[in-house]
């Protein structure tokens, strides 16, 4: 998106400032925005013209326009989501099997490394390629800054992308260096995790009303589907028998927890019921449900008794879908839900209510 | 440090010119935003947005002002902008630190260091600050931030031919809304009140520095009833990664120990 986008020439007189550069100068604050000459700023996805306003003396809005911007991330960020999840967790699995010394865990401990590795790499290109101006990422790390968890969450990669690559790096060495390596591989699993779960809190602190509602429960969401992202790679790829056993057992309490805190996910939003309509309804509801369904048969497939390996790559195949989709649902919603005013003037006029009336949400 | 700069919009006296709407544009030699017929009053521009730093609002009401006597008809209008929130939601999701509180306690965007990540454009609770798509980052009012350092009046308010947005040190600001608000209310318009012009009427922002007096609910402005700067409803969130991190490592220690376990016995 960076660079020049049409000919000097051209800018000023034709990209919708009519300032002729022969005589004037472009100084003002707003001069260095580029400006097509064929494009618009967003107007937002709703068509102005869709219907006609609802409003209502006692329930009043703007020509029911939308209040908010919606936000503008992509597929790149569900996607995002999706590998900083299976990454992390596979990190935090490695180090957990790292703790089991004589358990044969080495090859679990290998592809867990190396499924990290792959992760934190493609899940760091999508993020460079949602930007607006990719070439600027690394200003992501010239702050700390608490408060952002997007910040926090450029400092989690990169720990986790380092400590990976050094354990990866020093997992054949011996004597101090070996033990360098085997730390690393720990601090890669504390890292991991942060990963694994920081992105809950980035959709959580936001004003997008079905996001912001559902913020205690997305960070233990986006975990459990983490732990059901890891699972499910790990039973597409080949397993030997240790590993298969570990995987079993973490992929069962990933689907189960998963499923439980799409449940609490539903609860939480619907307190106020207009909130949570993005996940009823409009395609970000279908996805939702079909997220829903799908986790669901990967545990289903899970619980059949007589485990084959078909049946093992089934069920990882439906586990990595159903992560999939969770996100994208997530991604998805935020949009109808910033079209709606009346989801964010319910959500604000409910809690204004519960403050007169003493009760806590 | 130079004093808190703001803007009062008194919409009582706005008059729906859009003169603030065309200065801010020229000033700050912003493109255009198209040119769509919304069918909707006089409001074409309908938002704020990357290249829309001042919207003039025309709301048509089927109630009558309580002081007027105009049939079951009101017009009201009220420009609007960025609010330079106390407790700024965009300054403090930026990743890159590029947003930053000016000297004159407003917030400002630095267009050299912004890399477009868009997080700014989902935690404003305004819905003001927006990407540009062609350009790739985050724009929004700078409260002519160029103009304050010569010690100018920002555009708009220079442009505004009703006084309807003041500019000034917001101590003094403050002082001249509550003034008109007092004013209003003795002419028998008691619908008017403040919006957002302290840390009490408006908690989870704790004031905006561009504050507005108005006649109707916000939802009629479009502006939200109990905006909340989400920094301030996180920590639920972090605490549920701590019990998400803590549930993580019980969950993978305890595969590996269960598989363990039973490949022994």
């Amino acid at each position: 998106m960076s660079g020049n986008l049409f000919p000097k020439e051209d800018a000023g007189i034709d990209d919708g400032r009519n300032i002729d550069l022969a005589i004037g100068t472009l100084s003002g604050e707003g001069a260095s925005q580029l400006a097509h000459p064929k494009t618009q700023p967003r107007q937002g996805s709703k068509a102005l013209w869709s219907r006609l306003p609802e409003s209502s003396k006692a329930d009043p809005t703007y020509y029911d326009w939308p209040m908010l911007k919606e936000p503008v991330w992509k597929w790149e960020i569900p996607l995002y989501y999706y590998l900083g999840g299976l990454a992390g967790t596979s990190l935090a699995l490695a180090a957990a099997a790292q703790l089991n010394r004589s358990g044969g865990l080495e090859d679990l401990i290998g592809q867990c490394r190396w499924i990290g590795i792959a992760g934190v790499t493609a899940g760091g290109m999508c993020l460079i390629r949602d930007l607006g101006r990719p070439s600027l990422f690394l200003n992501m790390l010239r702050v700390f800054r608490p408060t952002s968890p997007m910040n926090m969450g450029a400092w989690i990669l990169s720990g986790a992308g380092a400590t990976t690559f050094t354990a990866l790096a020093l997992s054949r060495a011996r004597g101090a260096l070996g033990s360098a390596g085997e730390c690393s591989g720990y601090l890669a699993g504390i890292f991991g995790m942060g990963l694994a779960s920081y992105t809950g809190v980035l959709v959580g602190n936001s004003v997008i009303p079905v996001w912001q509602e559902s913020r205690k429960v997305l960070p233990i969401l986006f975990a459990a589907s983490g732990v059901t992202s890891t699972a499910s790679m790990l039973e597409i790829l080949r397993e030997d028998r240790p590993s298969r056993r570990v995987t079993y057992i973490f992929g069962l309490g990933g689907r189960i927890a998963e499923l439980a805190a799409i449940k609490a996910m539903e609860r939480q939003a619907g307190a106020v019921s207009r909130v949570a309509r993005p996940l009823k309804k409009g395609k970000s509801g279908l996805i939702w449900r079909a997220a829903t369904i799908v986790t669901g048969a990967s545990l289903a497939m899970m619980l059949l008794p007589k485990q084959t390996r078909r049946k093992r790559v089934v069920s990882g195949i439906l586990g990595t879908a159903g992560s999939l989709m969770m996100r994208y649902a997530i991604n998805e919603a935020g949009t109808p839900s910033a079209q709606d005013p009346r989801a964010s003037f319910y959500q604000q006029r409910g809690r204004l209510a519960a403050k007169e009336t003493g009760t806590t949400e | 440090m130079a004093a808190g700069k703001g803007f009062f919009t008194d919409t009582t006296i706005c008059i729906g010119c859009k003169a603030c709407e065309v200065a801010c544009k020229q000033w700050n030699q912003l493109p255009d935003d198209g040119f769509t017929f919304t069918g909707m009053s006089y409001d074409n521009t309908v938002h704020l947005g990357a290249s829309t730093w001042r919207h003039v609002a025309f709301i048509e009401r089927p109630v009558a002002l309580s002081n007027q006597d105009a049939g079951d008809f009101s017009w009201l209008f009220s420009s609007d902008v960025c609010k330079h929130c106390a407790r700024a939601g965009c300054l403090e999701s930026c990743p890159t630190g590029a947003i930053i509180r000016t000297e004159f306690d407003t917030v400002y965007v630095q267009p050299d260091i912004c890399n477009g990540c868009g997080y700014c454009v989902v935690n404003c609770p305004f819905g003001v600050i927006d990407r540009r798509e062609d350009d790739g980052r985050a724009w929004k009012c700078t409260l002519c931030y160029d103009r304050l350092k010569e010690d100018m009046t920002p555009a708009c308010a220079k442009a505004c031919p009703t006084e309807s947005i003041q500019f000034g040190d917001l101590d003094d600001l403050r002082q001249r809304a509550r003034n008109r608000i007092d004013q209003l209310h003795e002419q028998g318009m008691s619908e008017a009140y403040l919006y957002g012009a302290s840390k009490e009427d408006q908690p989870g922002t704790e004031g905006l520095n561009a504050f507005f007096l108005l006649l109707d609910k916000p939802e009629a402005y479009n502006l939200p009833p109990d905006p909340i700067v989400p920094t301030k409803t996180v920590k639920d969130a972090w605490k549920s990664m701590g019990l998400a991190v803590v549930g993580m490592a019980v969950t993978a220690i305890g595969s590996v120990l269960l598989a363990g376990n039973g490949a022994r016995r």
